[in-house]
């Protein structure tokens, strides 16, 4: 029974997936699109984060480094079909993460931390002055977006539908893998390593190199996040790649969506995405302004709405999980559903005594 | 003697009909019509009034928060005076009905993937029907580029990079009404090596984007042009919303430069020319956007005396040429002076000139062509706006070159000198700009083929 019902989740997810860019148009898609993006990014972070317990200041030189590949080959590769594109962003990425691995996997906490803000920082002045090679603050444009081309047999125009169905396909495939491949004894010894490394190393684990490996696997995937994040915006920049935000946003999701779980990251991205979403479109402003206006002056409203941008309330947001739940917002529906059976245990003996 | 009567009666014959005739060729297709300008009184730039009903939409689309926010604010204050001009004339008459302006805040935070998303939403959400922006050329090619996508009319009264019109970026749907870099790279290399003959040494510092780089190499190709002799002695270029300009300044101090080449914009301009005087670097700027009076209130007379700023709008002297512009000007200085509020009564506001001048005229000639399209249809717009002259309220005219969509014009450049000697330039009462800083005064004019804007070769093929 309990079976059968996950299978017409399943099917209902599906259904409602493929039917999102006939239901709510072109702007909506690209919405999910980004937050598929986010979702993946933060996802390949947590493998850092969560599942070994090495906080990364500078994961946007992955996620960059993906985009960057796939806008370089589109541009210089004339032809380039979209799937090579893609792959191409996300090699890119992994061979720059085999070339740092040997440096950071050695060290952990403040120097891992440290040494990735100073390596994100160098590639981000280094893509601001190689303008010739990156466009610097003007960026490489993808435009138009290059078709789907299947072995010559099969050519499929990536117009903004047809990318929605590429991109949702893609990244879902990269999260699959990715709860899979958390799944693994591989896996396992990730979170052995993240409680106690040593112990794992007197287990005849090589920590080094398993580490080595899972920074390849995040950074490859970060770089696939940032691949399709060229291509859904049809430009990438230095800022949009490379800039200190880029490698804050989802260290944010990680902590806001639950450390310590696969899916928080992405209940992370979603929230970041609705956030992003609700004070992009000015909705959020005119509702506060609307409630400000009953208490202040409407010139004194209008300036406190104002004063509201969406990194703000994100750090206030951020600082109230902290505070109030540090597990994040997976930790807590996980530990309010944990409280709930507790209560249901203990209570039914009582109710059974009486 | 017939025979020469003959001839001689021919052409007078010639000459009467030429007199009728030539003005008529000479004509522009519109202009400003001062005559139905209406009541403005009730129009505050903090208040702008939303029409009701089917109206024609305009997203604004720049940075209204973030460190470049007094951009958007900029903008804001003139598109929405247009806006309540024609809407209080009644509407623009298209696709059979009377339909007033409606603006819509597009805040792209001066970021690309924000301007991205703004914009898809402006057209897919907002379905605007006209895109108005932007500062930053990388973030205008992002916009031409959904205009294109999504077929919808661009207006670029900001940007001025050659590259958003050359042949890998062009679209039909873009229509560039402001000056372009090359245009004004030439016009001051004409300015400096045939009019003003002093100066020989001149130190580049622009912003690290496409805009300031491409100004750069029009200045560049300018002096190869009109003035071999000079030297270029230095080549910077900063990144964008830079704080500390100190290293620049030490630099440009021993270069030997007598003439600072800059394409900053605020706030990039304002803290430049701040911190220049500050360090004792006291050199000329040739600019484009060192004009906001409150930045050059703060330096003082001392330290703005000399700039050179080249204008787009300006018409020669004196400035108030006609009752028409006097009357405009009275009504803007009233509203200024007793109804606006911050940020709208600051001293960057006082004046409906330069680049406030600027936009306005983008809109109105916007404004002009949907009127005259009879339709928001962008197809119908391009016909209309290919080839199109147009004339502002102080005379100056303006066309859309039909093969790359850009704004062929006179230019101007103004020399700012102290407020007792701007009398030629400010010809009304109190004949003075501003008080407490130096201003425009005399005036040298760039002829259009002197600066012609950069035409791509395969897409201006005729010219």
């Amino acid at each position: 029974m309990k079976r059968n019902l996950i299978w017409t989740l399943w099917a209902a997810g599906v259904a409602a997936v493929a039917l999102f860019p006939h239901l709510f148009g072109v702007y909506y898609a690209n919405a999910l699109i980004l937050f598929a993006v986010w979702a993946l990014f933060a996802v390949s972070l947590n493998l850092l984060l969560g599942f070994t317990g090495l906080l990364s200041f500078g994961h946007a030189m992955y996620f960059g480094t993906g985009a960057y590949g796939a806008a370089l080959a589109l541009n210089h590769i004339k032809g380039l079909s979209i799937v090579p594109a893609v792959i191409i962003g996300m090699i890119a990425a992994v061979i720059l993460a085999l070339l740092i691995a040997p440096l950071v996997v050695r060290v952990s906490g403040t120097a891992f931390a440290m040494l990735h803000l100073a390596f994100a920082q160098l590639l981000y002045v280094l893509a601001l002055k190689l303008r010739s090679i990156t466009g610097g603050e003007d960026g490489i444009s993808i435009y138009p977006r290059p078709d789907l081309n299947i072995f010559g047999l099969l050519r499929i125009e990536m117009n903004d539908q047809n990318f929605f169905y590429f991109a949702v396909i893609v990244i879902a495939a990269a999260l699959s893998f990715l709860w899979f491949f958390t799944k693994t004894p591989f896996g396992q010894i990730m979170v052995g390593m993240r409680d106690n490394s040593k112990r794992i190393g007197y287990l005849g684990f090589k920590v080094t190199y398993t580490k080595a490996v899972v920074y390849a696997v995040s950074g490859g995937f970060a770089g696939l996040a940032g691949a399709i994040y060229a291509l859904l915006q049809s430009l990438i920049s230095t800022n949009d790649a490379y800039s200190m935000v880029v490698s804050v946003y989802p260290i944010m999701m990680v902590m806001l969506g639950g450390v310590l779980s696969y899916f928080g990251p992405i209940v992370g991205a979603a929230f970041f995405a609705l956030i992003d979403e609700w004070i992009g479109s000015g909705q959020f402003q005119q509702l506060l302004l609307k409630l400000l206006s009953l208490l202040l002056p409407s010139s004194l409203a209008q300036r406190v709405s104002d004063f509201f941008q969406f990194e703000m309330i994100l750090g206030l947001i951020l600082v109230l999980v902290t505070l109030y739940w540090p597990l994040g917002l997976a930790g807590f529906i996980a530990l309010q559903r944990m409280r709930w059976q507790m209560r249901r245990v203990s209570g039914g003996p009582q109710r059974s005594a009486t | 003697m017939k025979r020469t009567i003959r001839w001689m009666g021919a052409f007078a014959v010639f000459c009467w009909v030429s007199l009728f005739l030539l003005p008529a060729a000479m004509a522009v297709n519109a202009k400003y019509d001062f005559d139905h300008f209406p009541d403005m009184s009730d129009y505050d730039p903090n208040n702008i009034v939303k029409p009701e009903g089917d109206t024609i939409k305009i997203a604004i689309i720049a940075a209204f928060s973030g460190p470049a926010a007094a951009v958007g604010q900029s903008y804001l204050l003139p598109v929405g005076w247009v806006a309540h001009d024609i809407n209080k004339r009644g509407g623009i008459m298209v696709d059979g009905k009377k339909k007033k302006i409606e603006i819509i805040i597009a805040d792209n935070q001066n970021k690309p993937d924000v301007t991205l998303k703004v914009t898809e939403r402006m057209i897919l959400q907002e379905k605007v029907d006209i895109l108005w922006g932007t500062s930053g050329s990388h973030l205008q090619k992002v916009i031409n580029q959904l205009a294109d996508k999504h077929k919808k009319i661009s207006v670029n009264a900001i940007s001025l990079s050659d590259e958003l019109m050359d042949k890998d970026n062009f679209t039909k749907y873009a229509f560039m009404t402001c000056f372009s870099t090359e245009q004004i790279g030439r016009a001051f290399a004409y300015f400096y090596g045939q009019i003003r003959k002093k100066e020989t040494k001149f130190y580049i510092l622009n912003q690290d984007y496409l805009f300031g780089h491409s100004l750069a190499e029009g200045f560049k190709v300018g002096l190869k042009e009109y003035f071999p002799t000079a030297q270029i002695v230095g080549e910077d270029y900063h990144k964008l919303f830079l704080t500390d300009f100190a290293p620049y300044l030490t630099k440009i101090k021993t270069s030997g430069a007598e003439v600072i080449f800059t394409g900053d914009w605020i706030p990039d301009a304002a803290n430049l020319l701040k911190q220049s005087r500050q360090m004792g670097v006291m050199l000329p700027f040739a600019n484009i956007f060192l004009s906001d009076p409150t930045t050059l209130t703060e330096v003082g007379i001392e330290g703005t005396t000399g700039l050179m700023a080249i204008s787009q709008s300006g018409t020669g002297n004196p400035v108030f040429k006609n009752e028409g512009i006097i009357k405009y000007f009275k009504v803007w200085d009233n509203l200024w002076k007793n109804k606006w509020a911050k940020p709208y009564n600051s001293l960057s506001y006082k004046y409906p000139m330069g680049a406030l001048g600027t936009y306005m005229t983008s809109v109105y000639w916007l404004a002009s062509v949907l009127e005259r399209a009879g339709s928001t249809d962008p197809e119908k717009v391009i016909k209309v706006w290919e080839g199109d002259s147009y004339q502002t309220l102080g005379g100056k005219v303006m066309t859309m070159r039909a093969c790359d969509h850009k704004m062929v014009t006179d230019l101007h450049i103004y020399e700012f000198v102290p407020p007792a000697q701007q009398k030629q330039c400010f010809n009304i009462e109190p004949y003075y700009w501003f008080e407490k800083c130096a201003g425009a005064g005399p005036v040298y004019e760039i002829p259009s083929d002197k600066a012609i804007p950069k035409a791509d070769p395969e897409l201006c093929k005729k010219n």
